[in-house]
């Protein structure tokens, strides 16, 4: 990869995200908009171009450049959008692109998580408060939308901190890339890695020995101390002790029976990183809490006086400062 | 090599992967440029999360290159982490929007008593 063309497709895609930007310049936005799209375009042109690829992975690599497109577009929307619930329902559609891409990177517990917690969950929230907060155009007085809506701040700077980002971030990422050079991903290594995590796991490690052979009672410990043997072919050998059997014996597993995405997910949280799965609980709780404590009801300073009148005690016995409102 | 495991996971190229480390870092770039440039507070948090999106595509991108399932577990903080910051960077704006009944953040440009 040259950097030279990189920064230059870096800077017309950021030239179009300017002009898309600046709203004094609002007829030319279609052509910023095409001007943006085939920057993008040429980045992912040039991304895929440095690294060689078999025919037959195109298909996936298609899906994936389709997903990027929609992706990048929409967040695009996001910020140039002026009014803001369309904005959120721009962003549901790149958290479903992304979700996409990440099916696509075989990553789908992650995938399916991501729509039910951000397009479910966040998005919802975000809705509400927008729907809570919002000043319908009619108030203003202004027919399209609110000024702090339509009116960027520094859209020039803010693009052209984003190009130099952008420029460095591509630069380090493509150039570590260019030196391994390596157009495929060791097959045996996900291979070895899945029986890996299915070695730690007694009891799924039982019942896929079950099922390729009913008789199992128990899987024991190789001679080598190691639970499973990887072979060439991507199967994989356990000792084993049958019903009406003292001694263990050897039993292939094929490679069907691989632990799927969800479990090894499921194990590595428990086993590896059980301490950061406690502390992701106590943010959450923490999080409620302070949600709580922002929203509920601020006392009027007025509030002293009314409660005086009816005879009740003041809100706070200190100074009426810490009213808020 | 694009053999199909029966478990579910095609191996892809790896182009694949430096085509998701591209948005990755393209998500984050127009997350930033939208938190410099908008004055709305909640598109300002709004650009807060396309940011958070990015780096987890990137998560995900290393995991599948590395077929370490880790990365995903990240993913997996990130997403309790973006939750929290939803909800009380929400809370937040619900207050300050009471406060000056506006969303502009230039509102809020002098700081101080009030």
């Amino acid at each position: 990869m040259v950097p030279t063309i990189f920064y230059a497709a870096c800077a017309i895609a950021a030239a179009g995200l300017a002009l898309l930007l600046m709203q004094s310049v609002r007829k030319f936005r279609m052509g910023a908009s095409v001007l943006g799209l085939a920057g993008i375009a040429w980045i992912l042109v040039i991304v895929v171009r440095s690294i060689p690829t078999p025919t037959s992975e195109l298909g996936p690599l298609g899906a994936m450049i389709l997903c990027a497109f929609i992706s990048v577009a929409s967040a695009v929307r996001v910020i140039t959008h002026h009014r803001p619930v369309f904005c959120a329902l721009y962003f549901v559609l790149v958290v479903v692109s992304g979700a996409a891409i990440y099916v696509l990177l075989s990553a789908e517990f992650v995938a399916f998580s991501l729509v039910i917690v951000y397009a479910g969950a966040i998005l919802i929230t975000y809705l509400f408060v927008l729907m809570l907060a919002q000043q319908s155009p009619a108030d203003i007085g202004s027919a399209d939308a609110i000024d702090y809506d339509r009116i960027a701040r520094e859209p020039a700077g803010a693009v052209i901190a984003g190009f130099v980002l952008i420029a460095v971030l591509g630069g380090s990422i493509f150039s570590v890339g260019e030196s391994k050079a390596e157009s495929t991903i060791d097959q045996s290594l996900a291979v070895r890695q899945g029986w890996r995590d299915l070695s730690m796991m007694p009891k799924l490690l039982l019942e896929q020995a079950r099922r390729t052979d009913p008789a199992v009672t128990a899987v024991v410990a190789r001679a080598d101390g190691q639970m499973i043997a990887v072979q060439s072919d991507h199967s994989a050998i356990v000792s084993v002790v049958r019903v009406n059997q003292t001694s263990p014996t050897d039993l292939t597993l094929a490679p069907s029976l691989l632990p799927d995405n969800t479990s090894r997910v499921g194990m590595a949280l428990v086993t590896r990183f059980p301490v950061s799965l406690e502390l992701a609980g106590i943010i959450l709780l923490m999080a409620m809490l302070g949600a709580v404590v922002l929203a509920r009801r601020q006392t009027d300073i007025a509030d002293d006086d009314r409660r005086a009148l009816a005879g009740m005690g003041k809100v706070l016995e200190d100074s009426p400062q810490r009213g808020n409102r | 090599m694009n053999q199909e495991l029966a478990s579910g996971f095609t191996i892809a190229a790896n182009a694949s992967i430096a085509v998701a480390l591209a948005i990755s870092a393209l998500l984050f770039v127009i997350g930033l440029v939208g938190f410099l440039c908008r004055r709305n507070m909640i598109i300002m948090f709004l650009c807060t999360e396309l940011m958070f999106q990015g780096a987890a595509l990137a998560m995900i991108a290393f995991a599948r290159l590395r077929m370490d399932v880790s990365g995903q577990v990240f993913v997996i903080f990130i997403l309790t982490v973006a939750a929290a910051e939803a909800a009380l960077a929400l809370g937040l704006v619900v207050l300050l929007y009471r406060k000056r009944e506006t969303l502009s953040a230039d509102a809020w440009s002098e700081l101080g008593e009030s």
